[in-house]
């Protein structure tokens, strides 16, 4: 099998829905640590050490979200404090802690998901849903570097000319004002010229065909099977209410059956799963250069 | 994958989605689940109204040239998001929506989101970005003669826009956050998202007074020069 964001696009799209899905919608304190532990593993395993940033901002995210609940509810029977004649409860304190942790590790979960699925595999996924919503997406996605080389080109054309200042603002905006307005009057004719030479060539009158360097695989297919089991026997246990924790008034414990237990374990799986395919690609990556 | 080819597909999704099956969602949604189901309802709708939308536009004869208009105006928008502090991504939208019509006025706003993402972070909130934009769009197309002959309610249907998409916005982050809808947590998100909502109305202010009466112009220009 290969390294993880090697997988067809329409699998790794699969296991998102299937992990941020039932991440989203379960308020369980067990499933939003895993669920969180798993995020932050494979962003960490991806992005290395330079995400400190990221970490930074998802962790002030974190503590304010934490604290408008108590803030604004008071339900609840244990009182911690009392502020301004309103009790801050520890129950409200721990249902903004589980639903904050639940919004930054589906967060973290997003970041990943940015950094894997580039545009073209987008195109290859949305594509398929219409050909001329796909035409349109491709297009644009050519025109934005297509309009950025063009905003240099009339830039320096601009400044060569001796039109453009900078010495001060008023200046300068009134000369990215023109730039932005030659360049837009360049791309909208260069669309109705693309559009005129299409129809010339006949776009329209057949299907379109198309092509992708996207394969589905052996190892896609075991993958696929990998996510959808843990996922099925998770949302199994989790319509028989056998996790529902609930928070008000007063916390339930974890209750820990067979059929909760097999759900932690399988969300567990599925939330590590990219992480354990990672490491394996890396171990046995390792391996192979200390033979050399 | 190949969703809406099939032509019988497209026919029953233009059909059953808006009359049958995003009204049930709604009642659903109101009548049987309890509060921690809305955000799965909503999401739902987001979607089947979008759906219809892509539906709509394999069974008109849209035109190739609107079509690449609407690409080019997509690629502006999301090059247009570069820009810091203030977006432009609302305004072009509208005047696409004002000049070229309703149809091309949704398929840029909601390209735009969805291409923009790319860049900025997806998330479960590109399908509700995606139906606000489009929206915006497509109300523009509806009423573009009284808003290209007013020049006050051009920039009024702008600030509105803008302050109506962050509170369409902050409804969708109270549904995350509290499972249903409570109003103590939707006033904190309104309150905090200060700062977004100023800067949405007042980009879409200066965008659509600088941008509105030159692009109309250069559309105006391509028409008559392509004879389109």
């Amino acid at each position: 099998m290969r390294g993880f964001e090697e997988l067809n696009p329409a699998v790794l799209m699969t296991y998102y829905l299937c992990v941020i899905g039932t991440a989203m919608f379960c308020m369980d304190p067990v499933v939003i640590g895993i669920s969180l532990a798993g995020a932050c593993a494979l962003f960490i395993t991806l992005d290395g050490k330079r995400g400190a940033r990221t970490h930074l901002s998802f962790f002030l995210l974190f503590l304010v979200m934490s604290l408008i609940n108590p803030i604004w509810y008071h339900n609840g029977v244990t009182v911690l404090f009392v502020v301004n004649d309103s009790p801050i409860t520890l129950e409200a304190l721990a249902y903004g802690v589980c639903a904050s942790a639940m919004i930054v590790s589906v967060l973290y979960r997003l970041r990943t998901f940015t950094m894997i699925i580039s545009a073209d595999k987008l195109l290859y996924v949305f594509g398929r849903l219409s050909p001329q919503l796909s035409l349109v997406l491709s297009m644009a996605l050519r025109f934005v570097p297509l309009i950025r080389a063009q905003t240099t080109k009339v830039r320096s054309s601009q400044k060569a000319l001796g039109i453009y200042r900078g010495d001060n603002i008023a200046d300068t905006l009134k000369g990215e004002a023109r730039i932005f307005s030659i360049t837009a009057t360049w791309a909208l004719e260069n669309g109705i010229i693309t559009s005129d030479s299409m129809e010339a060539r006949g776009y329209g009158e057949h299907r379109r065909t198309s092509f992708s360097v996207f394969r589905f695989t052996r190892g896609d297919a075991l993958f696929l099977a990998l996510c959808l089991v843990p996922s099925a026997v998770f949302i199994a246990a989790a319509a028989t209410g056998e996790m529902s924790f609930t928070f008000y008034p007063a916390m339930s414990g974890i209750s820990l059956t067979p059929l909760s237990a097999a759900g932690y374990a399988s969300y567990g799986f599925l939330s590590l799963l990219p992480c354990i395919l990672e490491w394996k690609e890396d171990i046995r990556w390792r391996y192979l250069i200390s033979r050399i | 994958m190949l969703l809406i080819k099939n032509r019988n597909l497209r026919a029953f999704i233009v059909r059953a989605f808006p009359f049958v099956l995003i009204p049930a969602a709604a009642i659903l949604g109101a009548v049987v689940f309890d509060n921690s189901r809305h955000l799965i309802i909503s999401l739902a709708v987001a979607v089947m109204t979008l759906l219809v939308f892509a539906a709509g536009y394999e069974k008109k004869k849209v035109g190739t040239w609107r079509m690449v208009i609407a690409s080019v105006m997509t690629a502006l928008c999301v090059f247009g998001r570069f820009i810091p502090l203030f977006k432009p991504i609302t305004a072009i939208t509208i005047i696409t929506g004002m000049y070229i019509g309703s149809e091309t006025g949704f398929l840029v706003g909601a390209m735009s989101a969805l291409i923009s993402n790319i860049y900025m972070g997806q998330g479960p909130w590109t399908a509700f970005q995606m139906l606000a934009w489009g929206l915006i769009g497509y109300i523009a197309g509806i009423i573009a003669e009284p808003l290209k002959r007013h020049r006050w309610l051009l920039l009024f249907y702008g600030v509105v826009t803008g302050i109506a998409y962050s509170f369409i916005m902050d409804i969708w982050t109270t549904l995350w956050y509290s499972g249903g809808f409570d109003i103590g947590v939707y006033l904190s998100a309104l309150i905090t998202a200060i700062p977004y909502t100023v800067s949405y109305a007042v980009s879409n202010l200066i965008f659509l007074l600088f941008l509105a009466k030159p692009f109309g112009e250069k559309l105006e220009r391509i028409r008559k020069k392509y004879g389109l």
